[in-house]
């Protein structure tokens, strides 16, 4: 999940913070330390994770691209200027643009708003923007909510109590329930000093950027592993089950498919699987990554050389062509495979299948599932040659079940004709002619179309007496069949229009082998 | 995100009154074979359908998209009233189908002319449909039995489609008041029934079908809240295709529907052109959400989208894209929704349905005047039914991770690859669909996690940590002690696989054991049995447990391991040194208590486990094994031969092939002389066994 630092710097930010007996400190000062904060933790713990800086004032800038490089990140932060006032409904908008252009859309994104909780005053302050939420035209939109699934978290280099004399923390609640309701405001503790702006920035990562450690099992081998990014909770229906489900810290596996059986699954998410070494205390000792700044490179070289469960499973998936089913949840389940990028680098990655107990209608239900030994006969066939993959619908759809629709008017033609051009073949296509004589009877005794019964009817007996002399004797038998028998249902009369009764050919000595003929 | 929103019920009632038989004056010409032939003839008079063919043609086309698209928990309730209610299915999902329909509206027929149309009228399906909308569905009933304490979570809503002529806008108002009437009584049964659920929410949506040329009588309204119970609109439609096109778009507004045109669909030409081919355009229907990424950037209209027949809908505009992609790629997909194709009969749509259907999948990409192409969509059939699945276009957070290699783990090269795979083939899933429990009360799934737990009780990850894995002899009681049941037969095969060894022992044949960290040539022969036997020891042991004859396998191995008793002392003395240097190579990065593994979960190398206990016990069956050793020096000869040619077989490398799981139980072929040969001598070893543990072995021989 991308984040942007959004970052307040308007004049207000410059204003003094008094404290006791040391230098001089800007609320800036205190912004930036946060954020150093924030960002040495990304660092070590949330490597992966993508991050830019936005500046903004009245104008806003974008003073680094989405980047893992947090070096590049600290650099920006420390060269920040100071601006004029405070103008976010633009920097809103802007984040968007930037967001949208990077990542499109659907992936989610996290925003770190940090600004001391002055949102201007008059024209395009906070107030004045969200006053005329409701006289925007279609150009002229308000940039919450913004497009993408995000959420708002706002970091006030202020505290509860500077708040209370004005609506900005209001007018902060408000931008994220129009932002649909995820994020939260965060306001210092006390005094303003560099202590409570840490405790409030260790409040953010504690919420939003603690990775996910895990436990990854089959049967009795395991690893652990860390999840990146962080699985969302999800809501499956708002109404009758309106608590988020999350993900549980125990991935077990519960067997193994085909890739081409599970046929690419739409998915929630996808996660990086990434096994990490956690020693006997429980500490982590890092994702194993060459990371050569803060860790010995002793541990990681010994983290390296033990063998751990998910380098052997993601190679036996790769060689395999196979995916591990795992169980996230209780009626939640997941994938297991080796995914490689461009550069061949592969490794393994979990995807999110929806909750429920049957995700994909392919697979039929979850718990459904069982061991293809237990089969009475293997599924996968002697020679692998077959598999039990995918489930077949108890209902056919319309489209793979010769339905009839006559809404247009060449529908009803084309079936008209299809009969037609069977007659004019008897008795070679007497199966054919029947068969599309009662398709198409069904369909009007359904319809309560019995003028088309009589019209058909009438022109099989014309086209009966069209019949050329060439024509073999059997066909006119079978025509004058056919139509009288029409005619019969189009009375209606329940003896002959029935749905389920079908006209069968007429028993001729000619046609004593009709129906073996075909 | 709501199960049970105005959409899970749809209440259809049509008319069937007397005036709907009245034609709807749009003309279709049947007779089309006369332009061709026979001159003369006087074509016949076209045909025309009635007020009553349209509706119900059109209501089955909703009903068919609904059907194709949510195959589930959308239901549809089919009222037709005249003088009476004829209720033509019920909320049951198995009654949700066409063909079910169908059969039963040709029982019903076109309206009769010579029913009295006093009697007749839409209201007794009115009141029907408010009647069948309280009553509960099988999804809201096991909704409600699951959440008991919260039941009340569960809505009742539903809707009512009226496809009926109506002679003014009061008699509209009448039918409005009538369900309203309805549902406020009907709310009061419900409120004391188990069976009942009061209605929280309809919308009532009329349509008045006239016949072409006509003036209307009714006018058109937009949805409008009648009361917190009860929305209605109206709809003034001509019948026929203009009917047509309005229940389309209604079936889209109902249920979150959205358009999608196929084009650039290359496609031979109908038999006189059958070599040349043209490009068709194919529209297909298919729930909203797959076109998420076009609503939420707002370029719908980038993305190719046009108005179409009358401006009432849009479709977004895909290319058919080449060259198509094979079933083995995992594409990574945030969507898949069915599709349902808005002319299912033509010849583009069935050609294209008919591909899919085949197996084969189409990837699609957005129109673009310029740029780089972007696929965005895949069209592919799983199990009969066609999928619009959305592919992610966009960058990926994910990229350039940093490689498994470079992580935990990455530096080791001899993992258990192949195995492994072997393994995961073994523990393939399949469904199991008219089986919730078995006999034990376990669901298929927790089955499958049991097996994987026996599976996996003993399974060395790397090459180098293993001797049993690596040996082929060993392969055929491997497969069978992780058996959860073992039949008599498969005891023999273990015992057989046990025999084998010893005998392997007895001619010192050599043994993979890794040679990795230590120096020189490793380990010396006898010692190497003794780790062997050890690890099988582990093996088994962790299965002893499952069953009887499990046990008999580990009891088998325990009388047959064994070293020559000369060196026994050797080794005796020698162990002190050599349980220490194992123990160094243990301290690294490995627990040293590793032998109670089994409650440790982690089981990372067994063979260098020696249990003290464990050993005594071995050394107190040796002096029988000597004996029998003795004994069968006659019958080794005969044994022998045939595992000569075999060897144990070294599989170091990863990449070495493996016989395949289905063949190994073919090796190991003792001849029936063979077998009485050795059980007699086993019969005599165990005889003497003073715990008498093998007189059921002795019994089951000797039979």
């Amino acid at each position: 999940m991308p984040t942007v630092v959004l970052m307040d710097s308007s004049l207000s930010m410059t204003r003094p913070v008094s404290v006791e007996g040391s230098e001089e400190f800007q609320r800036k000062n205190l912004a930036v330390h946060g954020l150093t904060m924030l960002f040495e933790h990304m660092a070590t713990n949330y490597r992966l994770e993508f991050t830019s800086l936005v500046a903004f004032s009245s104008l806003w800038e974008l003073l680094v691209p989405f980047t893992r490089d947090y070096n590049t990140l600290q650099e920006a932060l420390n060269n920040l200027e100071d601006y004029d006032k405070t103008c976010l409904e633009a920097a809103l908008q802007g984040v968007s643009n930037v967001v949208q252009q990077e990542w499109g859309t659907s992936c989610p994104c996290q925003v770190v708003l940090v600004t001391d909780g002055a949102m201007g005053i008059g024209r395009g302050s906070l107030r004045h923007s969200l006053q005329t939420l409701k006289q925007r035209t279609d150009d002229k939109k308000f940039p919450l909510p913004f497009p993408f699934p995000s959420k708002l978290f706002v970091m006030c280099i202020a505290n509860a109590e500077e708040f209370q004399a004005s609506d900005g923390l209001d007018n902060l609640e408000l931008l994220i329930s129009l932002n649909g309701g995820d994020g939260q405001i965060y306001t210092m503790e006390g005094p303003l000093c560099l202590k409570s702006v840490q405790a409030m920035f260790g409040k953010l990562i504690d919420q939003a950027y603690s990775p996910l450690h895990a436990v990854l099992r089959c049967g009795n081998l395991a690893s652990d592993v860390q999840v990146f990014p962080r699985p969302e909770p999800v809501l499956i229906d708002e109404e009758v089950d309106p608590i988020p489900k999350t993900v549980q810290t125990d991935l077990e596996i519960v067997g193994f498919i085909e890739i081409g059986d599970i046929s690419s699954p739409p998915v929630l998410s996808r996660h990086l699987v990434l096994p990490i070494a956690v020693n006997k205390e429980g500490d982590e000792m890092g994702t194993g990554t060459t990371d050569e700044t803060e860790e010995e490179p002793s541990t990681n070289q010994m983290a390296g050389k033990s063998p751990n469960f998910c380098v052997l499973l993601h190679g036996s998936l790769k060689v395999e062509g196979m995916v591990a089913l795992v169980q996230l949840g209780p009626d939640w389940f997941g994938m297991l495979y080796s995914q490689a990028d461009s550069k061949k680098k592969s490794n393994l990655m979990m995807s999110l299948f929806e909750l429920g107990s049957e995700p994909l209608p392919w697979l039929g239900r979850m718990t459904q599932l069982g061991p293809a030994s237990d089969a009475a006969e293997n599924p996968y066939g002697e020679d692998d040659s077959k598999s039990p993959f995918p489930i077949q619908p108890k209902h056919k759809r319309s489209y793979a079940q010769n339905v009839t629709v006559w809404i247009k008017a060449s529908g009803l033609q084309t079936d008209v004709q299809k009969i037609f051009r069977n007659a004019r073949k008897l008795p070679e296509k007497t199966q054919t002619f029947y068969k599309e004589l009662n398709r198409l009877r069904k369909a009007a005794l359904a319809f309560g179309f019995w003028e088309l019964l009589k019209s058909v009817a009438e022109l099989l007996e014309r086209e009966c007496t069209l019949l050329p002399d060439s024509a073999h004797p059997d066909a006119a038998f079978q025509l004058s069949h056919a139509a009288q028998q029409l005619k019969l249902a189009s009375t209606g009369d329940s003896k002959y229009a029935a749905f389920e009764h079908n006209i069968t050919p007429m028993l001729t000595d000619f046609s004593g082998g009709g129906a073996e003929r075909m | 995100m709501k199960t049970f929103s105005v959409s899970h019920k749809t209440a259809f009632v049509v008319d069937h009154c007397p005036y709907m038989g009245e034609s709807c004056r749009q003309l279709i010409e049947c007779d089309m074979l006369t332009k061709s032939r026979a001159q003369g003839v006087i074509p016949l008079a076209p045909v025309s359908k009635s007020l009553w063919t349209c509706a119900i043609e059109c209501s089955m086309e909703y009903c068919r998209i609904l059907f194709d698209i949510y195959p589930t928990k959308k239901l549809v309730n089919y009222i037709v009233s005249d003088s009476e209610v004829h209720i033509l299915n019920n909320w049951k999902q198995e009654h949700q189908n066409t063909h079910e329909l169908m059969a039963a509206l040709a029982t019903v027929g076109p309206p009769n002319p010579r029913q009295d149309p006093e009697c007749c009228s839409v209201l007794h399906g009115l009141v029907a449909a408010v009647e069948s909308l309280c009553k509960i569905t099988e999804y809201q009933h096991e909704a409600r039995t699951s959440l008991m304490d919260v039941a009340d979570r569960v809505a009742n809503r539903g809707r009512i489609i009226c496809l009926t002529n109506a002679k003014s806008d009061t008699h509209v108002r009448m039918l409005e008041d009538c369900v309203l009437e309805t549902i406020q009584e009907q709310n009061k049964l419900a409120a004391g029934s188990d069976r009942l659920m009061p209605i929280q929410q309809c919308e009532l949506v009329l349509v008045h079908i006239f016949p072409q040329g006509d003036d209307t009588l009714v006018s058109d309204r937009p949805k409008k809240e009648l009361t917190s119970l009860l929305t209605s609109e109206v709809h003034s439609v001509r019948a026929g295709r203009y009917l047509a096109s309005k229940l389309n778009v209604l079936v889209q507004q109902h249920f979150d529907l959205a358009s999608t045109t196929i084009t650039n669909i290359p496609m031979k030409k109908e038999e006189q052109h059958a070599n040349t081919s043209a490009n068709y355009d194919v529209e297909l229907l298919h729930h909203r959400d797959a076109h998420i990424e076009f609503i939420k950037s707002g370029d719908l209209h980038m993305a190719g989208s046009t108005s179409r027949d009358s401006g009432l809908k849009e479709t977004v505009t895909l290319k058919w894209c080449t060259p198509r992609t094979n079933s083995v790629e995992l594409h990574y997909c945030t969507g898949a929704y069915r599709i349902s194709p808005v002319d299912v009969n033509s010849r583009p749509s069935s050609c294209l349905t008919n591909f899919l259907l085949n197996g084969r999948s189409v990837l699609l990409e957005q129109p673009r005047k310029s740029g780089s192409k972007v696929i965005s969509h895949m069209l592919s059939s799983h199990g009969g039914e066609i999928f619009l699945h959305v592919l992610n276009s966009t960058r990926s957070t994910l990229e350039d991770p940093p490689s498994i290699s470079e992580g935990c783990g990455g530096r080791v090269t001899d993992y258990r690859i192949t195995d492994f795979g072997e393994f995961m083939r073994e523990n393939r899933l399949t469904p199991f669909p008219d089986e919730t429990v078995d006999t034990l009360g376990r669901t298929p799934i927790e089955r499958a996690k049991y097996q994987l737990e026996r599976h996996t009780r003993y399974w060395p990850m790397i090459i180098s940590q293993t001797t049993i894995f690596n040996m082929q002899a060993v392969v055929p009681l491997a497969n069978l002690i992780v058996k959860d049941t073992l039949t008599d037969e498969d005891v023999l095969t273990c015992q057989k696989t046990v025999y084998n060894l010893v005998d392997m022992e007895r001619k010192s044949d050599p043994l993979p054991i890794s040679t990795v960290g230590s120096r020189g040539k490793g380990p010396k022969r006898d010692e190497q049995y003794r780790i062997m036997w050890n690890e099988l020891e582990t093996l088994v042991k962790t299965h002893v447990g499952n069953s009887e004859r499990h046990q008999r396998v580990l009891e088998c191995i325990t009388a047959c391991r064994s070293k020559p008793p000369e060196e026994e002392e050797r080794k005796k003395r020698g162990r002190k040194r050599e349980d220490k240097e194992e123990k160094e190579k243990e301290k690294n990065g490995k627990d040293s208590e590793e032998k109670s593994w089994t409650a440790d979960a982690k089981p990372r190398g067994g063979w260098d486990v020696t249990d003290t206990a464990q050993n005594k016990m071995v050394y107190k069956h040796r002096p029988q094994m000597t004996e029998f050793l003795n004994q069968k020096n006659e019958l080794s000869d005969i044994v022998s031969e045939p595992y000569r040619a075999l060897g144990p077989v070294l599989y170091f490398s990863a990449r070495s092939p493996r016989i395949p799981a289905r063949n190994k139980h073919a090796e190991n072929h003792f001849s029936a002389t063979q077998m009485s040969h050795l059980h007699k001598a086993l019969v005599a070893c165990h005889c003497k066994d003073p715990n008498g543990v093998s007189a059921h072995e002795a019994s089951f021989f000797s039979r």
